[in-house]
């Protein structure tokens, strides 16, 4: 799905992380994993440090930080939100949603309209585009949308294909209608077929908590789990990447009329190294002008990822000058979008790990 | 052995750290290997990706029982 949206202006991003540093070397080497088999895959795939919340805080603590720091900066929009619009796969409950919660926190008008987006690592550029439609053509003077998730609360210990990769953090953006602003253009997709390969296959309807006992298993490579787990098939979330990001990229820079001399910087969901630089090297675009680091800072942040990229990476210089990005978030669903679209000025808190309670 | 394969061979080795040190060249059985994991199949896709421009998946990596038989998988 292709969108045009006019007169729309990101105003302003904010990002709270988990307070708790977890290592990847120094976690193995705790659980008795052997040094150089750690150290392989660390140099490989790019797993060294990560922010995890602490017991007790879940994604909408976290995104509930980033918007408090986020609107306090940016009181102007901030008395025009119309809407809330929350993206995640780990809210608090099963009902109600985020978004609702979210808006009783803050203490929004009862004319705010609240909502949930169950998305992951595609999320945030989803709920760009809710947000812009919003404000382009459904009446909203200003959105707040936040964007997070908790999970490496999801995963299992013993799962070491998929337990050290995620950190945990909540973000907050502020979109606004600006007549003076120009267009965005987005490219959506999902690949429902393939919707297994990234799955928490029990805790829904279809296989309640309770209604048989979850009994872990091993994989071929001793990686344990049991349905209440999130498990990934690595090889083909590999595929699926290297197949239909390059591709929405090219679409979506074709759909603004950009060519790469046109972008100041793409700026993917930060997987990991190892999925980000394949990507990178398929889509052609130069290795300068896409951040890959943040994931070895903060690990895979889900939906949050694509915000701290931002603040992190382009920060400093969107403190100087509007920069021309296209940023593509990918992953459950399979699902994956792609946005183009002009940055600056905008407001950006600087990122902070939410303190643990007392 | 041809010179193709030979060539197909020692690219994949200096691309997938779990072959670089195959006991018994085309003939070791990589489940014998101690780095034939989740991460050394990643690597041969890429290897595949990169070097042929072909996409495999997990699966037909994971069903060849020797080194012989992924030089064919990308034959």
């Amino acid at each position: 799905m292709q969108t045009i949206l006019p007169a729309v202006r990101l105003a302003g991003l904010a990002v709270t992380t988990g307070p708790l540093v977890r290592d990847f070397l120094a976690d193995g080497l705790a659980a008795g994993q052997d040094a150089g088999a750690l150290e392989r895959t660390a140099r490989t795939v790019g797993l060294r440090r990560r922010l995890v919340a602490a017991p007790g805080q879940t994604a909408l603590d976290l995104c509930a930080d980033a918007a408090t720091r986020l609107l306090a900066a940016c009181p102007e929009p901030a008395a025009q939100v119309d809407a809330v619009i929350f993206v995640t796969q780990t809210p608090d409950h099963a009902q109600p949603n985020n978004a609702c919660l979210l808006h009783g926190r803050l203490g929004l008008a009862r004319t705010v309209a609240a909502y949930d987006v169950s998305l992951g690592c595609s999320g945030w550029v989803y709920a760009l585009q809710q947000a812009a439609l919003l404000c382009a053509h459904g009446g909203a003077r200003a959105v707040l949308l936040c964007a997070g998730d908790t999970l490496s609360r999801t995963t299992n210990p013993r799962d070491r294909a998929t337990d050290p990769l995620f950190g945990d953090a909540g973000s907050a953006t502020l979109v606004v209608r600006d007549p003076a602003a120009g267009a965005w253009h987005f490219v959506l997709g999902t690949d429902g077929a393939r919707a297994r390969v990234i799955e928490v296959p029990g805790g829904g309807a279809r296989s309640p908590r309770g209604a048989e006992p979850w009994v872990e298993h091993a994989d071929a490579d001793g990686n344990v789990r049991h349905p209440g787990d999130l498990h990934m098939d690595g090889a083909e979330v590999f595929n699926f990447s290297l197949r239909e990001v390059p591709a929405a990229i090219a679409e979506v820079m074709a759909l603004a009329r950009w060519s790469e001399p046109d972008v100041d910087a793409l700026v993917l969901h930060q997987a990991n190294r190892f999925v980000l630089s394949a990507v990178g090297r398929k889509g052609g675009f130069p290795a300068a002008k896409t951040p890959m680091d943040l994931v070895e800072r903060f690990g895979n942040q889900s939906s949050a990822s694509i915000p701290c990229a931002l603040v992190e990476a382009l920060g400093p210089e969107l403190g100087r000058r509007p920069l021309r990005v296209v940023a593509c978030g990918f992953g459950v669903g399979l699902s994956w979008g792609a946005v183009a679209l002009t940055l600056g000025p905008v407001t950006l808190v600087p990122t902070a790990p939410l303190p643990p309670a007392p | 052995m041809s010179l193709a394969e030979e060539q197909r061979w020692q690219a994949l080795q200096a691309d997938v750290d779990a072959l670089a040190a195959a006991p018994a060249g085309m003939d070791t059985v990589l489940a014998g290997l101690p780095q034939w994991d989740s991460l050394a199949v990643l690597l041969v896709l890429t290897h595949a990706e990169q070097a042929y421009g072909r996409t495999l998946t997990g699966a037909q990596v994971r069903a060849c029982r020797t080194a012989r038989d992924l030089v064919a998988l990308l034959s």
